[in-house]
């Protein structure tokens, strides 16, 4: 199947989800369900990747400054900026479309091919509605948290690891984190969260609504689809880095 | 009453459905029945709107159902119910969930009224017992017994099965077809269930619609299959021993 058919079918699918809801509150009730599984489940995950990140990325920081010209307090900032830039937003949204898109496909694509999605159909419930707009509003509203999460506990793990290897001082590392801050860049990628959020939520539904075949074949719709939501995540980078910044 | 007018339905070069028309009544059970691949569930996808027909018309109580738009078409699904062949039960849902789901998306009715009418369909079904479970840990004969439930909480004008018996022993089989029939009849609603089960066509088929390679080859009743000189109706019917001893028997009668 060529790309312009996979984005056509990925666009109408799209129209399908955000028509009318049946019923709003039992929407606003799987909303706040898929908030908790999909977003709070995801914390834990986030807090141990980001304080690993952070903490290798302070002793990378620190081995290419060898320069004695060069103030330690550069490692904070180096790692402070690398986080709310790039490691925490996309980075983190890499390895969201593993965890979080994985989910949605083989949740989705489970219901596909044990035909509790015509099941849907047949009461009258738009499925692609009922499944898949909870989902992304949920996932849209938690990422911008989990960057957020993300960026603290990477500076946290830098703080744990450089003065625990005798790379930095505690005192060099707070410097660092707090010299030549710009909130922009805060600005820009929480944006950057809002789009890889919905790309997450949206590309894995895509591929979970349109698997046919039996459970063989949602395994591999899981993997197409984090794979085509990592592209898409990094496509979308370049464009937003080179418009917003 | 359900009536399908020359139906078409092909998928590439295959074509699945070729000129099929029917009347299926109401407080009637109205059975499709043919050999795997033969069609049945392409058909009976085609009447709900699952599948789109190439060529043809369904009518619901005169109502053209190709010829309706989106919010009409939802609005007549309300009025349907269906069991599917692996009960197609929500994992997510209790028992109990799975069928008043249809009473929340759906009615009016105060929180009161909807467990009364839950209450109901699940006693109609003899599952009391079972509400708060999952449908994982429940057997597939109660799964298929929770998917009637469901199907027939919003008091259904139209009741689809596809299946209903396949994967069950004969006994629970017996009790399925039992409960549909019974619903059927005390409902006087349109029912039609795709089978190839014999058992089932001999104790609950009030009018039988038999198809080979898509195409229509017989209709009749229970009482007219075993007398019947359609050549692959024959075929069909004894391939199973235990008819053929009945057909044998009875010719040794004469």
């Amino acid at each position: 199947m060529n790309i312009f058919n996979q984005a056509g079918r990925y666009f109408a699918l799209m129209l399908k989800v955000f028509s009318r809801p049946e019923r709003h509150s039992i929407y606003i009730r799987q909303t706040f369900n898929e908030i908790e599984n999909l977003g709070v489940k995801s914390v834990g995950i986030v807090a141990v990747i980001s304080v690993f990140m952070g903490g290798i990325m302070t002793l990378q920081v620190a081995y290419n400054m060898t320069n004695p010209l060069l103030p330690n307090t550069l490692i904070g900032l180096g790692n402070r900026d690398s986080l709310i830039l790039e490691f925490s937003s996309t980075i983190m949204a890499l390895i969201m479309a593993g965890k979080i898109g994985s989910n949605i496909t083989s949740e989705i694509g489970s219901m596909k091919v044990t035909e509790q999605i015509d099941s849907l159909e047949i009461m009258g419930v738009n499925s692609a509605s009922y499944l898949i707009m909870p989902k992304i509003i949920a996932v849209v509203l938690m990422f911008p948290f989990l960057y957020i999460l993300s960026v603290f506990f990477g500076i946290i793990g830098g703080l744990i690891v450089g003065p625990a290897v005798g790379a930095v001082s505690v005192a060099d590392y707070i410097n660092g984190i707090q010299y030549a801050f710009i909130p922009y860049y805060v600005t820009f990628s929480l944006i950057k969260c809002l789009v890889y959020g919905f790309l997450i939520a949206s590309i894995a539904a895509y591929f979970g609504y349109t698997v046919e075949g039996g459970a063989f074949d949602v395994g591999a719709a899981s993997t197409r689809a984090v794979v085509n939501t990592s592209i898409m995540i990094l496509v979308w980078d370049l464009i937003l880095t080179q418009l917003l910044l | 009453m359900i009536e399908i007018k020359n139906i078409y339905k092909s998928f590439e070069t295959n074509d699945v459905l070729k000129d099929i028309s029917k009347v299926f009544n109401e407080g009637e059970t109205n059975l499709i029945i043919g050999r795997s691949g033969s069609g049945k569930t392409v058909l009976l996808k085609s009447i709900v709107g699952l599948l789109e027909v190439d060529r043809g018309q369904i009518f619901y109580d005169n109502r053209d159902f190709t010829k309706m738009n989106h919010n009409a078409r939802k609005k007549l699904r309300q009025e349907m119910g269906m069991v599917f062949q692996g009960g197609a039960l929500f994992d997510s849902l209790t028992v109990e969930e799975n069928i008043r789901f249809p009473l929340d998306m759906f009615s009016v009715l105060s929180a009161a009224e909807k467990q009364k009418q839950v209450d109901y369909c699940l006693d109609r079904v003899n599952l009391v017992d079972a509400n708060k479970l999952y449908p994982s840990e429940i057997s597939g004969g109660m799964q298929k017994r929770v998917a009637i439930a469901r199907a027939i909480v919003m008091n259904p004008k139209y009741l689809f099965c596809d299946e209903p018996n396949s994967g069950l022993d004969p006994e629970t089989s017996m009790v399925i077809d039992e409960l549909i029939h019974s619903i059927t009849v005390d409902l006087q609603i349109t029912t039609i269930i795709n089978t190839h089960d014999m058992n089932s066509v001999m104790e609950i088929g009030d009018n039988i619609l038999f198809i080979s390679a898509g195409e229509m080859c017989w209709e009749g009743n229970r009482k007219d299959i075993l007398h019947t000189e359609n050549q692959k109706l024959q075929e069909f019917v004894f391939a199973n021993k235990q008819y053929q001893r009945i057909r044998d028997e009875r010719i040794n009668d004469r």
